[in-house]
């Protein structure tokens, strides 16, 4: 949905490496980032839409969110399915699983393509940091032994 | 190519197996509790009981299995702690023959009289102080600092341990030189409980229902002073420890899953045998006649594995890659047994006051220690990428 030139990541780089590490649903903050409603998808008023980088309520993040599945409760405070109510409704329990980011139609894919890429992958290699090349101890294996506790 | 169990090692299997059918397996309800909802249960063996049955195993010479001779130990090989400990996880006991973790081998004369030794008589418990709470995935950013004042080290920080005994002593794993990273720069501290600065909280007597989750003691260093001298191994070198032993515990880890999923496969022949529906025993529909033998095939794989990595450790070769296999392998193995083994069992999950979630639970939790079996498809990958297929 977003328009077809989309916000160049290297330029944002700093700021979403902030947004990103806050303990916060950095849902709206992505979608702010984005370029905004493409004109193909808007109605009648198309010149006046388009850009536009509203919240569309379809509540996706809402849905996909895992601190709100895990305690449904927090969902009953608000009828309304917008990024602002995921920050109200999970704030600072934020598990950073990026999931809003990437269900979110109106967030650039040059982003998401972003947290893929780098969010993503640090995870993995910082496992694989654990591991150790050749002649290196491998750390895992006292994690294993400390975790067999007797 | 030699497939058979060496005469005196099958001695020592036997007298396990014995031990275990004797000894042990009676005992499970003590540990499970005798009511439905398990509200008797709890998490270690009574006092007495386990003074008896370590008597038992020491008569049997099989005390320290897995510790050298030279540290006081029955020095057995790893085929030999494999084949016991795969008995020993039949059961849900919290019994060994004398586990010391292999990170203590390194110590010096000194340390050795002082905290192996004890260890190994049951004088003195211990843990390995390495996780810290609120790590999550990036376990290798360890916050845990230790300074050098005056000759002694100041340590500070939090570690989250797991053992069932109230430790005597922490094996604490600390940064002492934050210059060159975890890998470099860890120490490893032998910290005595009655030390100033030095709390555990947590590691009650726990029974009911939360007897069987295990939840972890948390040690608090607040200023703690230790001497030079209580450093395991050399300043910089914690990660060092222990070097030619642990990879090896990866293959007895492996072990243990097969003896849980063997017990797995008595209790669904047990129950397939007697079990009836629509008139017929169950053990002559296919479906389940398929699921007994998917465990069989999974049981059979795993060991050939186990076993294969554990003669080519007591061979002393490198056994990285083995071992990494062992335990991606056996600990999915032992995912797949237990969901056949609820094929045959048929409904619901296994009732909690049986032994068999008891059994799962506690080995999956040690073989998955955050995404570790990823971390062993890595290590297989890295050296097919490196050395070609042959291996």
């Amino acid at each position: 949905m977003p328009l077809r030139v989309q916000t160049d990541v290297k330029e944002i780089e700093a700021v979403l490496h902030d947004i990103l590490s806050t303990p916060l649903p950095p849902v709206a903050r992505c979608r702010l980032l984005s370029s905004g409603f493409s004109a193909g998808h808007a109605l009648d008023v198309s010149e006046n839409i388009a850009g536009v980088k509203a919240c569309l309520g379809c509540g996706n993040c809402i849905d996909i969110c895992p601190v709100l599945s895990r305690e449904p409760k927090r969902r009953e405070k608000t009828e309304q399915r917008t990024s602002m109510a995921l920050e109200n409704l999970v704030g600072e329990d934020c598990d950073r699983c990026y999931a809003c980011v990437m269900s979110c139609p109106q967030v650039d894919t040059t982003i998401k393509h972003y947290i893929v890429n780098r969010r993503m992958v640090e995870v993995m290699s910082r496992i694989q940091d654990r591991i150790g090349d050749a002649g290196e101890p491998d750390i895992d294996l006292f994690f294993e032994e400390a975790l067999n506790g007797n | 190519m030699d497939f058979n169990i060496p005469e005196d090692m099958k001695m020592v299997q036997t007298l396990t197996r014995d031990f275990v059918k004797n000894q042990l397996i009676p005992l499970e309800r003590q540990v499970l509790g005798r009511d439905s909802d398990i509200v008797g249960a709890r998490r270690t063996l009574p006092q007495d009981t386990e003074e008896k049955l370590v008597k038992i195993v020491q008569d049997m010479g099989l005390w320290g299995l897995s510790v050298p001779e030279s540290l006081g130990g029955v020095g057995l090989g790893v085929l030999g702690t494999c084949l016991v400990e795969e008995e020993l996880a039949k059961t849900i006991i919290p019994f060994n023959f004398g586990d010391v973790t292999p990170v203590l081998f390194d110590c010096n004369e000194q340390q050795k009289v002082e905290y192996l030794l004890p260890l190994l008589e049951r004088k003195k418990n211990t843990c390995l102080a390495l996780t810290e709470p609120g790590e999550g995935i990036n376990q290798i950013q360890m916050e845990m600092k230790a300074e050098k004042l005056n000759g002694d080290y100041v340590l500070n920080g939090k570690k989250i341990a797991f053992t069932s005994r109230q430790p005597d002593f922490a094996i604490v794993f600390a940064v002492t030189d934050s210059q060159k990273g975890v890998r470099g720069g860890t120490t490893c501290f032998l910290v005595d409980k009655d030390i100033a600065g030095f709390s555990i909280v947590g590691g009650e007597e726990m029974t009911g229902w939360r007897a069987q989750v295990p939840v972890p003691l948390t040690l608090l260093f607040n200023n703690c002073r230790v001497d030079a001298d209580k450093i395991l191994g050399q300043e910089g070198k914690a990660f060092s420890l222990g070097g030619k032993y642990l990879p090896a515990r990866r293959i007895v880890r492996g072990a243990r899953c097969i003896g849980a999923a063997v017990r797995l496969l008595d209790v669904c022949v047990e129950h397939a045998k007697s079990w009836q529906s629509f008139g017929k025993v169950i053990s002559d529909w296919p479906t389940i006649q398929l699921a007994l033998a998917d465990i069989a095939i999974d049981i059979h794989a795993a060991r050939l594995l186990v076993y294969d990595a554990a003669c080519k450790a007591d061979e002393g070769k490198d056994i990285h890659h083995e071992a990494a296999m062992v335990k991606a392998f056996s600990t999915e193995m032992l995912k797949r047994v237990a969901d056949r083994t609820v094929l045959v069992k048929g409904g619901p999950a296994p009732a909690r006051e049986l032994p068999l979630e008891m059994l799962c639970q506690s080995l999956l939790m040690q073989n998955f220690g955050e995404r570790a079996l990823e971390v062993q498809k890595y290590i297989i990958a890295g050296n097919i990428l490196k050395l070609g297929t042959i291996i």
